[in-house]
């Protein structure tokens, strides 16, 4: 079977089979470059995820596919589903948040507040003057008895810097795709060959 | 091992004329009769209109490119690959950068890398449907006729879809220029087409008569070569 390849390849010359290459290359680059694209616009390093275990049942199952977003500057909110990922673990949780506090951090004041002394300003005053209010969260997911703080190694809260993403959208069973292959590398390993011989086989 | 006939296709084109007038170009195209055991089998998919016009276009482009016939130029073919693998080395920078680096410090480099690539795509698009369109050959011959004459030649090649009295057909077009003194003076043009059904060259196993198609291929480049301008 190979013999009759291997003199096609030798046919096309080095042009050619540098074409086919392409082909294959391009096909990789491609989804890898939409899937970055994806994350930009979403504003999260990955913006469709798979969840793997029942925490959050009835709400999502093992095997669901979830979309997810991360607005900059918006606030999040008691009830939003959140992805988020301690530092020290490398597997990411899906969880409901419960609480959640803002705290105000110490940003360098502008010109034009600088002769007015702090005690007399508001809130919104300060607020506007450029110092950050930082979010911190609490979650616990909807089908565990406890919430996550035994989770969260050693911190009390999570900051807004931990959160992947707040969740937009999902898809059920499409997840279990992906985790057959965690579970099995050969298989995935066997569909990128298969698709690397379709694609240095078939001319267009 | 080739034998070389004298064409017989046509009194003007006869090799004999142009020493009489030598203005008139040499449109002798030297007939190149391939021996058996050189040949490969070509069998494809009689339903695969895809393969048939692949088959069709890499004979031709065999063909052409035989030394006696012309030099294949790979310009197209060139751009295409240098486009796509820039494409590519690009897109895999970046992924590898978004990899590596965390993702809010990777930002601004990973834009950068997208709108290069998407740069570089639409190049490669536009290029594949402006300039590219359906030629398959690009050659080059040089002739010394009392000076040095190139001639340059492109074949494109479509598959005309069937309807229901014909069968798909294969339509073949080439466009002729030859010129001297290192492409400045003009010495004439021509452009020529032909269409054949795909059933003048495969049987019904798929497998592909190409005596039959490169002296298809043969008339209609002779066809073409043949001066209408002088």
């Amino acid at each position: 079977m190979f013999a009759e390849e291997l003199k096609a390849f030798r046919r096309l010359g080095v042009r050619g089979v540098l074409v086919q290459l392409l082909n294959f290359a391009s096909v990789i680059a491609s989804g890898l470059m939409m899937w970055k694209g994806l994350g930009l616009l979403t504003n999260t390093e990955s913006p469709i995820v798979v969840v793997l275990s029942g925490s959050m049942e009835p709400a999502f199952y093992r095997g669901d596919l979830l979309f997810l977003t991360n607005p900059p500057n918006v606030p999040y909110q008691t009830g939003d589903i959140t992805v988020y990922k301690v530092p020290g673990s490398p597997i990411p949780i899906v969880h409901r948040i419960l609480e959640t506090r803002g705290i105000v951090r110490n940003a360098p004041k502008s010109a034009i507040a600088q002769d007015v002394a702090d005690g007399q300003k508001s809130a919104v005053l300060r607020a506007v003057e450029g110092q950050e209010v930082e979010q911190l969260l609490l979650t616990k997911g909807d089908n565990n008895p406890i919430d996550d703080v035994d989770l969260y190694n050693g911190l009390d809260w999570l900051e807004r810097r931990h959160v992947v993403g707040k969740v937009r959208g999902f898809l059920p069973y499409i997840g279990y795709v992906t985790i057959a292959m965690n579970d099995h590398p050969n298989l995935k390993y066997l569909l990128l060959g298969v698709l690397g011989l379709f694609a240095l086989i078939q001319r267009e | 091992m080739a034998r070389i006939r004298k064409s017989e296709n046509g009194g003007a084109a006869d090799g004999t004329a142009s020493d009489v007038n030598d203005s008139k170009p040499a449109t002798r195209l030297v007939n190149v009769v391939i021996p058996a055991e050189e040949r490969d089998l070509v069998k494809v998919n009689n339903t695969n209109l895809v393969d048939l016009k692949n088959a069709c276009d890499d004979i031709l482009k065999r063909f052409l490119s035989r030394p006696e016939l012309f030099k294949q130029i790979h310009t197209h073919t060139d751009v295409r690959l240098a486009l796509g693998w820039a494409s590519v080395l690009v897109a895999a920078g970046t992924a590898y950068y978004g990899w590596k680096v965390e993702f809010e410090t990777s930002k601004p480099v990973v834009w950068a890398g997208m709108i290069v690539y998407v740069v570089l795509a639409i190049a490669q698009t536009l290029y594949a449907y402006f300039v590219e369109k359906d030629i398959v050959f690009v050659g080059k011959r040089k002739t010394f006729d009392k000076r040095i004459v190139t001639e340059r030649i492109t074949m494109s090649s479509n598959t005309v879809p069937s309807s229901p009295s014909n069968p798909p057909a294969y339509f073949l077009s080439a466009t002729y220029v030859r010129s001297a003194s290192g492409g400045k003076s003009l010495l004439g043009r021509g452009k020529a087409s032909d269409q054949r059904s795909y059933n003048a060259f495969f049987d019904e196993n798929g497998t592909m008569d190409q005596e039959r198609f490169e002296s298809w291929v043969t008339e209609l480049v002779e066809r073409v070569m043949q001066d209408k301008t002088q």
